[in-house]
């Protein structure tokens, strides 16, 4: 009976879900290309230079926009659809309107992305698309959120648990997030650095209330389920919970330490960085107390396997980040490439990674096909090749920026020239992050694409039979 | 938690209490800022007739604004300088005081940015580039400092291969004959260089002052104190040499009208930078011959330039010239004598009548014709 229900509801998220999977996918595949463009203008600044659309400016926003929005947006929906789905024992409804506004969505980014290259930036951090596009983000992720959130509403057990926390919080965040940022930056716009400090808060709390919570929530899903044990110390995951969202609105600002803003911002953003430790080692036992249990069962299950890297990173880089945000070392490392290792620690091993292990773990399910374990395995490897080389780099090489920065005796081309190695090996590591995601979205589309020639196949099989 | 409209509100009051502080509660702190003067009466009240601090960019520099930040220049480029506890800044010469919010308040497009693979940006109109420069810096960064890894706009520039009136010689050649590119700037690149040459916080406020970096109290401390034991000390300056490298040392730092405003491009440590501007410390130039150190000071020099076996490219005005305030004989002796004995330099001095004789010989010369090297070169062989 409750295999049956499962399986009703694996089909009705199968339509929606593979849709925001497979555009999910392109988009990855279209801010790979960026970000290798991007990686390779910075060591050949000639690399083509000659057009204004391939401006190193545009296209690193227009990647940051496309991996956000366009990848971390649409995977987003399809994990939360299909977690909510399921811990609710209630089927998706609406199918038609998913599509519709998942379809808007991805025009909508479309027609943001072109309007960066083709000039129209506006100036504020994540939310540079141009103005006309705001809208109807807004309109379709508010039809989305609203469908996830009824399929919430009518589960069968009235007690939540932390994987639905989390990602209803993230769901709900994420608007409210937008209005106020909006409301300050383009409707009541304060003058000078007002803007700054909105602009900064709103840019890093995509990260931290938006994708960091879905993907924790993941976690939360996922551990216990494919190791059939519960979460160690489950208790302290309601604490976890609410440190994050208590705390990470008022971290996000100690970047702006020094800055022309009253002192009391950076300095509220440096004591709540500081406090991070709490909800950071909360989940972190959560997650690794529970997995090293079994650990051969993780190491066995690739699905698992990702979503252990992911939180593995998530706790160490997040560590990382705590003592960066400290002032004494902020010092260094505010304004060097660093920047690049949190972004890219956050977006790419540890957001991406468990997103990858979700699909794996949720796709054979809802398609009922599975993913040849070779693809998958050489997924995995090259992702976290890739993922290792680009964050060392940035990490050692935001050190040697920093500190070599410090020295006002030595011309900043001298500093940039000690950081250019560093540069090539990021462009490298885009390289395989790239061959990597390829890879991941041939794997998807093998599944989810009908093959034409399959039922012909299936008949050959069964004549020759 | 498990209701979701219960667990909405509290989520929605997460981000609200944040959003109260950082903006309704910076908003109420500072939203209202009003340009003021340098400096205040004893009641807080703006001096009658001082000036108000900031000054709103001419309109060519706000459209240039709209065009730095659709190339996305802000992806490499701050525009602010951190305090003296939080950061390197004020050291590194990139402002003479720390920013504070107060100069961006009529600045439509506010663009601190939060990453720093190029040089920071909130003093670029202070350090003395020219606009042939920046253009030339804009169409292709490598021709002036090797290495550099900022991106190429040629899109910006008309290109052709023969001089037109208004076009820049943009090769690596410096001599206009040889040279085979040259462009014409655009609007957009036009407007765009305007908008970095407006780009100065070289006023002080009420609320923050010029800092003397570390580096400058450092140099001032050891001249005082060679000044102060010139007596006892047997290597201690006479007193007329004394007072003329003090008297050069504050036309060397001076930015404001009556100064030399060398400090802007050559720095205070005199290293200048690699490729554009060249070095005083221990310079041949400098240390050479005379002559030729007056003429460039008087009429400036220009194009290309071999100094200690490096090539240099830029721009220098001469400082007899008639513009602004010229400089006397006696202020151009004592900045040169200045140069001459600081750092890593130690020759003789430049007495006020060596110029003087200078000038009379080239008196034909108008004062805004530029020296070039092969000029200088020619008549020193021919001496």
């Amino acid at each position: 009976m409750k295999k049956t229900s499962e399986q009703q509801i694996d089909q009705s998220a199968k339509f929606a879900f593979s849709f925001f999977v497979a555009s999910a996918g392109l988009w990855l595949l279209a801010a790979a290309l960026l970000a290798y463009i991007a990686a390779a203008k910075l060591t050949d600044p000639l690399f083509l230079s000659s057009w204004e659309f391939f401006t190193y400016g545009k296209i690193k926003i227009s990647q940051a926009n496309a991996f956000v929005y366009g990848w971390g947006g649409n995977s987003i929906f399809a994990v939360s659809l299909w977690i909510v789905a399921r811990l609710s024992q209630s089927p998706v409804r609406g199918t038609i309107f998913l599509i519709f506004a998942g379809s808007m969505w991805n025009l909508a980014i479309t027609f943001g992305l072109l309007g960066i290259l083709d000039g129209h930036m506006l100036g504020h951090e994540l939310l540079e698309m141009p103005k006309e596009v705001w809208p109807a983000l807004f309109i379709s992720y508010l039809i989305i959120a609203f469908l996830i959130l009824v399929v919430f509403r009518s589960r069968r057990q009235s007690v939540t648990i932390a994987p639905q926390w989390f990602i209803v919080a993230a769901l709900i965040w994420f608007p409210c997030l937008f209005l106020f940022a909006w409301n300050g930056l383009e409707i009541n716009a304060g003058r000078g650095t007002l803007q700054s400090i909105l602009s900064m808060w709103f840019g890093q709390n995509i990260i931290w209330l938006w994708l960091t919570p879905v993907a924790l929530g993941c976690a939360y899903y996922i551990i216990p389920s494919v190791l059939n044990r519960p979460i160690d110390k489950y208790y302290l995951a309601i604490f976890g919970f609410w440190c994050i969202a208590g705390l990470a609105p008022w971290s996000v600002v100690h970047h702006l330490e020094g800055g022309p803003v009253p002192m009391w911002v950076p300095a509220i953003g440096t004591v709540m960085s500081i406090a991070m430790v709490f909800p950071i080692a909360v989940a972190s036992t959560n997650f690794h107390a529970t997995a090293f249990k079994d650990i051969s069962r993780v190491w066995n299950y690739l699905p698992l396997r990702f979503v252990i890297f992911g939180t593995l990173s998530y706790t160490i880089s997040s560590y990382i980040g705590v003592i960066f945000s400290v002032p004494a070392v902020a010092k260094l490392t505010q304004f060097s490439i660093i920047n690049e290792f949190h972004f890219n620690q956050r977006v790419y091993g540890f957001f991406s990674m468990i997103i990858f292990g979700m699909v794996y773990h949720i796709l054979p399910q809802v398609t009922g096909k599975e993913i040849g374990t070779a693809a998958k395995n050489f997924h995995f490897w090259t992702s976290a090749l890739g993922v290792f080389a680009l964050l060392l780099a940035y990490l050692i090489g935001g050190l040697t920026h920093g500190v070599l920065a410090q020295q006002p005796s030595l011309a900043w081309i001298n500093v940039i020239e000690s950081v250019k190695p560093y540069f090539l090996i990021t462009e490298f590591a885009f390289l395989i992050l790239g061959f990597s995601q390829l890879v991941f979205v041939l794997n998807l589309w093998k599944v989810i694409v009908p093959n034409p020639f399959s039922c012909c196949e299936k008949n050959l099989e069964q004549k020759t039979a | 938690m498990n209701n979701i409209f219960k667990f909405a509100i509290y989520i929605f009051l997460t981000l609200a209490f944040a959003w109260l502080a950082f903006f309704v509660g910076a908003k109420n702190q500072y939203g209202d800022l009003e340009p003021t003067s340098q400096y205040l009466e004893e009641n807080n009240s703006i001096p009658k007739g001082a000036d108000l601090f900031p000054q709103s960019m001419p309109g060519v520099a706000q459209l240039g604004a709209k065009e730095y930040l659709s190339l996305g220049c802000v992806t490499c480029h701050t525009q602010q300088v951190r305090t003296i506890d939080a950061g390197f800044d004020v050291e590194r010469g990139w402002g003479k005081r720390p920013s504070v919010p107060r100069d961006y308040i009529l600045q439509k497009e506010v663009l601190l940015g939060h990453n720093r693979v190029g040089p920071d940006l909130a003093n670029i109109g202070l350090r003395g580039y020219t606009r042939e420069w920046l253009h030339k810096h804009l169409f292709n960064p490598q021709i002036l400092v090797e290495g550099s890894i900022c991106q190429p706009s040629p899109f910006l520039y008309d290109i052709s291969n023969e001089r037109s009136s208004g076009a820049i010689n943009a090769d690596n050649k410096a001599d206009d004959n040889v040279s085979t590119i040259f462009i014409k700037p655009s609007l957009r690149a036009n407007r765009i260089v305007s908008y970095l040459q407006s780009l100065k916080q070289d006023y002080e406020l009420p609320e923050m002052s010029f800092i003397e970096t570390q580096d400058e109290d450092d140099t001032e401390d050891i001249k005082l104190a060679e000044v102060g034991t010139a007596k006892d000390d047997q290597v201690g300056l006479p007193t007329w040499l004394a007072d003329q490298i003090a008297s050069g040392k504050e036309i060397y730092s001076k930015i404001t009208p009556g100064g030399g405003m060398c400090v802007a491009c050559h720095l205070p440590n005199g290293l200048g930078q690699p490729g554009a501007i060249p070095p005083l410390d221990r310079s041949d130039w400098v240390l050479g011959d005379k002559e030729r150190l007056i003429k460039i000071s008087i009429h400036g020099l220009m194009g290309e330039v071999v100094v200690n076996e490096e090539k240099y490219v830029g721009v220098m005005q001469g400082f007899g010239q008639p513009l602004g305030s010229p400089l006397n004989d006696q202020q151009i002796a004592d900045v040169l004598t200045y140069i001459r004995n600081e750092w890593g330099n130690s020759v003789s001095a430049i007495s006020p009548e060596e110029v003087k004789a200078v000038r009379d010989s080239e008196k034909d010369r108008e004062l805004t014709a530029m020296w070039t090297e092969a000029e200088l070169q020619k008549e020193n062989s021919s001496d």
